[in-house]
């Protein structure tokens, strides 16, 4: 019995400094880590929407939670040309975060994938690039294709899925759909065009 | 016991990936590039060294009985720093090895060494044995990494060298190409070794 309290009370020593220490790292690596997410999301902001200028993609906001995001043509947001949302989706290993940027029409400039975790060497391949080309060229695709209703050869769509990895591609194009759909159910969205 | 021989001893004669054939997967999945393979050697040299030292040095107040899990806390802390401070400064590297970093809590090598050396020893040797065995780790995943990197893609560190001709090995850099490659290279280490077993014993 005397034992049992004794390593009880070690190991809750150990975890108190480990737990501590980790609380201390975390403090000073946190804003460097939020820092590098802004900036991530700010080059793939500009990724999807390639015509706006930079300062001029405004997010729309409720509740400090980010809907959507407004892509102007120019600084005094007059013109404008399209919008970029963030689609998530459960794919195969993990939730793919896919940042998306469309046209007044719908017709997808381009699309980001902003994480994912998925199986490497098959769903993973969503992100790879060819040697010799900067772009992941299974995202090139969608470029061009209208948002609304997207979906993958299976389902009788446009999109061609990965080889062996089907879900991951499902999973992706499926949530770009269902969050167009949501855009439009978001008051001040009524300048969409239908 | 000499300091230098602690240090040598993990880089060839106990090779972790080689000789005692710990941490193979994730040398199996990190050494598609040189790249990765750098950065993987690296943290896993950070955490071996440090959970040595600190196993070391608090070892003689702990029960054998609960050595375990807290050897694993102290290991799964530094990879937890390892993991937040390359998050912070290293956002590619972080991205590209991803799911890896947190699973060096459960590389053998690491509780190996917590177990066979540092709990055995004092921390000077245990820092060297640390030092040691992550430099064999990261030298092994690193010849993996360039022979799969040049074969699978034509690049070295990401700079082109067979030509924009060479039509890559895709095999290589798929999870096959790790197993062909460590198994050629565990066999061709076992030869070496043979080799100078057999004209060692006819020279006496």
């Amino acid at each position: 019995m005397k034992d049992i309290a004794q390593f009880a009370a070690t190991l809750t020593l150990v975890a108190l400094i480990t737990a501590g220490s980790l609380a201390w790292v975390n403090k000073i690596t946190k804003p460097k880590i939020v820092e590098q997410q802004k900036n991530e999301l700010t080059e793939a902001l500009s990724s999807v929407l390639p015509d706006c200028i930079d300062g001029s993609i405004v997010p729309v906001k409720e509740n400090d939670h980010i809907l959507y995001y407004l892509g102007y043509r120019d600084k005094e947001q007059t013109r404008l040309i399209g919008y970029a949302f963030l689609a998530e989706g459960r794919g195969y290993s993990s939730t793919i975060r896919t940042l998306v940027g469309m046209d007044t029409s719908c017709t997808i400039y381009a699309i980001k994938i902003l994480s994912q975790q998925e199986t490497p060497g098959l769903g993973s391949i969503c992100e790879e690039v060819r040697s010799g080309e900067t772009k992941p060229w299974w995202q090139a695709q969608f470029t061009g294709k209208t948002a609304k209703g997207i979906a993958v050869d299976k389902d009788k769509g446009e999109i061609v899925s990965i080889t062996g990895a089907t879900i991951t591609s499902r999973a992706i194009t499926n949530s770009i759909a269902e969050s167009v759909n949501r855009l439009f159910e978001q008051p001040g969205s009524n300048d969409i065009d239908k | 016991m000499s300091a230098g021989k602690e240090f040598i001893k993990g880089v060839y004669k106990e090779n972790p990936v080689f000789r005692l054939m710990l941490g193979l997967c994730p040398t199996l999945a990190t050494s598609s590039s040189v790249n990765n393979a750098v950065g993987m050697g690296a943290s896993v040299i950070f955490v071996l060294v440090c959970s040595n030292f600190i196993i070391s040095l608090i070892n003689r107040w702990v029960h054998p009985k609960i050595r375990i899990p807290i050897f694993i806390m102290i290991i799964a802390t530094f990879v937890t720093i390892v993991d937040l401070v390359m998050a912070g400064f290293f956002p590619a590297l972080h991205k590209s090895l991803g799911l890896f970093i947190p699973l060096i809590v459960v590389n053998c090598i690491i509780l190996g060494r917590a177990e066979a050396f540092a709990s055995k020893h004092g921390s000077i040797y245990s820092i060297l044995d640390g030092l040691g065995m992550g430099f064999g780790f990261m030298l092994a995943i690193v010849i993996i990494a360039t022979f799969r990197e040049i074969l699978g893609n034509g690049t070295w560190l990401g700079l082109s060298v067979l030509g924009k001709n060479y039509q890559p090995a895709l095999l290589m850099i798929l999870p096959p190409g790790a197993f062909l490659m460590i198994g050629i290279l565990i066999g061709f280490f076992n030869w070496f070794e043979h080799r100078r077993t057999i004209s060692r014993s006819s020279q006496t």
